[in-house]
Order: structure tokens, then sequence, then C-alpha cells
């Protein structure tokens, strides 16, 4: 993880439970502070977070949750596979998040549930990737090339 | 050419949650692209440290997805500004699939979205599309649902995705 995260949030997350995958899920939490710096634009007089926001606290705790990481890699957020947003996030709220992680194809993905006190805030499923990974076999690009040369001689 | 001062006459959303810099194309009920310009003066990179390396200069994914996000927006307002929540609706995100993340955004880019309407009910839009850094795609998404509700009703959960 990045030494520096950037990002539209001003809080951090707090691992309450890094989880033992399998068995129990990781649980965080964030606080939505008043002053976070997206409410002023979002929106003016009426200050609701914004879903992306959300996904960001969850992001967070994901990567503070992943299991085991290959010595070395460099993991990255590679899609945001699906959200749903079931009720607003308001100034003040305490944002806790649970993470139920399983491997696929290589990479890590993560099944997150969102909440503040009023209920279920979202529901989230993150994948990630080691970019640093060995990439593929090298010269297979070239054979494919080689092989569409020899079919149309 | 929809430029700023008229986009923010269509959208309540202001500093620093206003995303789009230029609409470029707008088809009603169809499609719209339109212009995001990627700076380092942006405030999520307040306090960088000097030590921060290029790869902590990637451009936050989900504030992208935000930004294409307003350009799904003015789609859906052009004709109907809405630019004060108080007195008119809240845009709400519903839900979103497969947001895939290609080639990271950098402080220099100019990212072009590209948003489809591909359905709408009653006050529910499912939208997708894609983002480009000149012939790159840097964001593809499946399909993002909004909805927009009148501030009022915001204390009920929003819409769920009829999807």
């Amino acid at each position: 993880m990045p030494a520096a995260a950037c990002g539209p949030v001003d809080g951090t997350v707090e691992v309450v439970d890094p989880g033992l995958p399998g068995e129990r899920p990781a649980r965080c939490v964030a606080v939505v502070g008043v002053s976070e710096k997206v409410f002023a634009g979002h929106f003016p007089g009426f200050a609701i977070f914004p879903g992306v926001c959300v996904v960001e606290y969850v992001q967070r705790g994901a990567l503070a949750t992943m299991p085991e990481r290959e010595p070395g890699g460099r993991w990255v957020l590679a899609a945001v596979e699906s959200s749903r947003f079931l009720s607003p996030v308001y100034p003040g709220d305490e944002l806790t998040s649970e993470y139920v992680w399983s491997r696929k194809d290589g990479g890590w993905r993560c099944r997150a549930s969102a909440a503040t006190g009023r209920g279920p805030a979202a529901q989230i499923r993150l994948r990630f990737e080691n970019r640093d990974a060995p990439g593929p076999v090298a010269g297979a690009g070239e054979r494919s090339e080689q092989d569409r040369g020899a079919d149309a001689g | 050419m929809i430029t700023v001062d008229e986009i923010k006459r269509m959208l309540p959303h202001r500093y620093p949650m206003l995303l789009v810099d230029r609409v470029t194309e707008l088809v009603p009920g169809e499609r719209a692209s339109g212009l995001k310009a990627v700076t380092c003066n942006e405030p999520w990179y307040e306090g960088m440290p000097d030590t921060a390396t290029e790869e902590d200069y990637h451009y936050p994914w989900t504030v992208l997805i935000e930004s294409w996000c307003h350009v799904a927006g003015v789609l859906v307002t052009w004709d109907r500004p809405n630019p004060d929540v108080r007195s008119g609706k809240a845009m709400l995100l519903g839900g979103i699939a497969d947001a895939e993340f290609h080639r990271p955004v950098v402080p220099g880019d100019v990212v072009e979205h590209h948003v489809r309407l591909a359905r709408q009910v009653g006050e529910t839009y499912v939208f997708e599309g894609e983002s480009l850094v000149g012939k790159e795609t840097a964001l593809t998404i499946g399909r993002l649902t909004m909805t927009m509700r009148p501030a009022s009703d915001l204390t009920a959960p929003p819409v769920p995705d009829p999807l």
C-alpha cells in the first residue's frame, strides 16, 4: 500500500479484527467526520457522503485486512465488481465494515458489508491484483504472430 | 459544448466535488461525453509528502468513477436544471457493476468520459461506458445506476437496483 494514500476521504480506517479466512470476517471501523472535505460540495446545504467515498473507506479497510500477501507484491485495486448502496451516510456516522476474502485467478477478492448506526449502508465486492506478479510466458505473443504468418503464407 | 458555468446550472455539485470540466457531446436520452482535466492541484493530493512516488499520484479510482458519474448527471439534468438539492433533487448512486481499472490516470492527463444511457425506469437511470486518456482506456463501467430523489426523501433507503 502506498505510504501516502490520496483520496476523497479524510479519516483513517481502524482494523477491529483482522479476521481469519474461512472462519470469521475481518472487521474495520472509520468515522465519517463532519469536516470531511467532500461535504462542502456534496451538497451545499445538504451534506450526504458520496457513495464512492464509502467505496474508498471500504477499499482502505480491504487493503488493511487482505490475507497473506506475497512478499514484494504490489497489490492494486483492479475492479469494483459490484456495489449496492442501501442507505445514505451522513456527517458524523461511524462506518463499520466486514470483509470476507477469497482468492480468484491469482488475485484477492473480498465481499464487504458497510453499515452505519442506522443499518446496512453498502454491499461491495472488490478485486485486487498483484501488479508485480510474473507476467505471461515470454514469447507467447511472438508465437501467435508466427502462427498467423504461417497461416497467411 | 457545455461549459462549467452551464454545468453548474444543471448539477448541484460544487467544489471540491464538481468533477467534470466540459461536456463535449450530448444526445438527449442516449449518451454524453465530457472531459476532466487531472491536476496535481486537486484536493486529493494535498499534503502529499516530497517522498511520494509516481504511483502515489495515481488518480484515485473512486474519484474517477465519481467524475464519470457527473457526465451521466448532465445527460439526465441538461433540460431540467437541478442546481440546489434543497429545492430540487439529489442524484444518488444506487449501484455499480463491473467497474474495471485498466490504465492509471495521473496529473497532466485529460480524461474523456463516455456515458451511455442503457435504461430508464421512472427516476432511476442505468448507465454504461468508459473513460479514455488519449486512445488508452483507463476505466470501463459495465453498469451504474443513479436515482434522482428529493432531499426530503433521504431518510429512507434509495430505490433498489431494478436489475
